[in-house]
């Protein structure tokens, strides 16, 4: 009987113990370098992002069209995920178009995702709440000269402690009005995980 | 007899400024295409010196030959980095642009991992993301 309470107790104390540290785990939050290298998995990740808009808005940058044109009014289309994981490719397209932007070489003209709302905004003003003379009139528009469309894919290979992926993302710029290509260039990334 | 003499004189010098011009100093402000302001640099050690910085984990990678030169109206650099050790390293670098007031002229770039196989050497490229980027330096940090 005595043994059997004391047997209680001991796994109550256990217990409690136990309650007690894991309360005291605390998560431990940091900040970091968002543009430091980040190796957490061989998926897709920020610096993949960040070296490939990069590159692609460098090179870019020294193509004959956008040397020689004026300010040339670009289109972002869409770059497709060939891979067999989830990469929001707009987040590239993004930093690409964000980075040329900052350049100071190359305009943007409204592309098809974000129309929608440049339209509704347009038949906005039309209504009869605004100011006629303030409001912007329709049929200002300016058409994109060239357009940007690219793709990435990748090659995975898995062992049984290896696994290798390999990422090869395209880039293109059309020339709207004649359909020739102006641009085009690639960016190779390679990344190996293996355990142990 | 002396205008014999002037003459060799006359070939050493226009010998020793067509040397000069070989070397890479060839614009005031500048060494080897690279922009140098008033730092004085009289070899390649020396403009290495004064564009490379190490941030972090030291590699032992080193840069042993850069040139500059512009791509249109944006610097573009090349230099070459080499892996004296006898085994593979893994480092990052990136580029900082500098405007003409000394100032960043465009945001901080991304570290970009590279690797290095033993006793190699690879070539680096870079382009200014602006005209505003007169000057740069390049950063390394190790990986291993």
């Amino acid at each position: 009987m005595c043994h059997s309470v004391r047997i209680g107790r001991l796994a109550a104390v256990t217990l409690a113990a136990g309650l007690a540290l894991a309360g005291c785990a605390k998560d431990q939050v940091r900040y970091g370098d968002a543009r430091g290298v980040e190796t957490v998995t061989n998926q897709f990740g920020s610096t993949d992002l960040q070296m490939i808009a990069e590159s692609m808005t460098r090179s870019l940058l020294q193509a004959p069209v956008v040397v020689s044109s004026n300010l040339p009014i670009v289109t972002v289309q869409e770059v497709k995920n060939k891979t067999s994981e989830y990469i929001d490719t707009r987040a590239i397209t993004d930093s690409i178009r964000a980075e040329l932007q900052k350049s100071g070489k190359v305009r943007f003209a409204v592309d098809a995702a974000a129309m929608e709302q440049q339209v509704e905004e347009l038949e906005r003003q039309q209504s009869e709440l605004y100011d006629k003379d303030k409001a912007v009139e329709t049929g200002r528009m300016v058409g994109a000269q060239y357009r940007l469309e690219g793709n990435i894919t990748s090659i995975v290979k898995q062992a049984k402690d290896v696994k290798d992926v390999y990422y090869k993302f395209n880039l293109q710029m059309w020339n709207v009005r004649n359909g020739l290509l102006e641009w085009s260039d690639e960016q190779e990334i390679r990344k190996t995980t293996s355990k142990g | 007899m002396r205008i014999r003499a002037l003459v060799v004189l006359a070939a050493v010098c226009a010998l020793l400024a067509g040397c000069g011009t070989k070397k890479g100093f060839e614009k005031k402000g500048f060494a080897y295409g690279c922009p140098i302001g008033e730092t004085k640099v009289g070899s390649m050690e020396d403009l290495v010196e004064s564009k490379v910085s190490r941030e972090g984990p030291r590699t032992n990678v080193a840069v042993t030959e850069m040139r500059c030169t512009m791509s249109g109206d944006l610097l573009k650099i090349d230099a070459n980095l080499n892996n004296d050790a006898s085994d593979t390293r893994r480092m990052a670098y990136k580029f900082r642009w500098i405007d003409r007031e000394g100032m960043r002229a465009a945001e901080e770039e991304a570290w970009k991992p590279i690797l290095m196989y033993e006793k190699s050497n690879q070539l680096i490229t870079a382009v200014a993301p602006t005209p505003r980027a007169v000057d740069f330096r390049i950063i390394f940090m190790a990986q291993d």
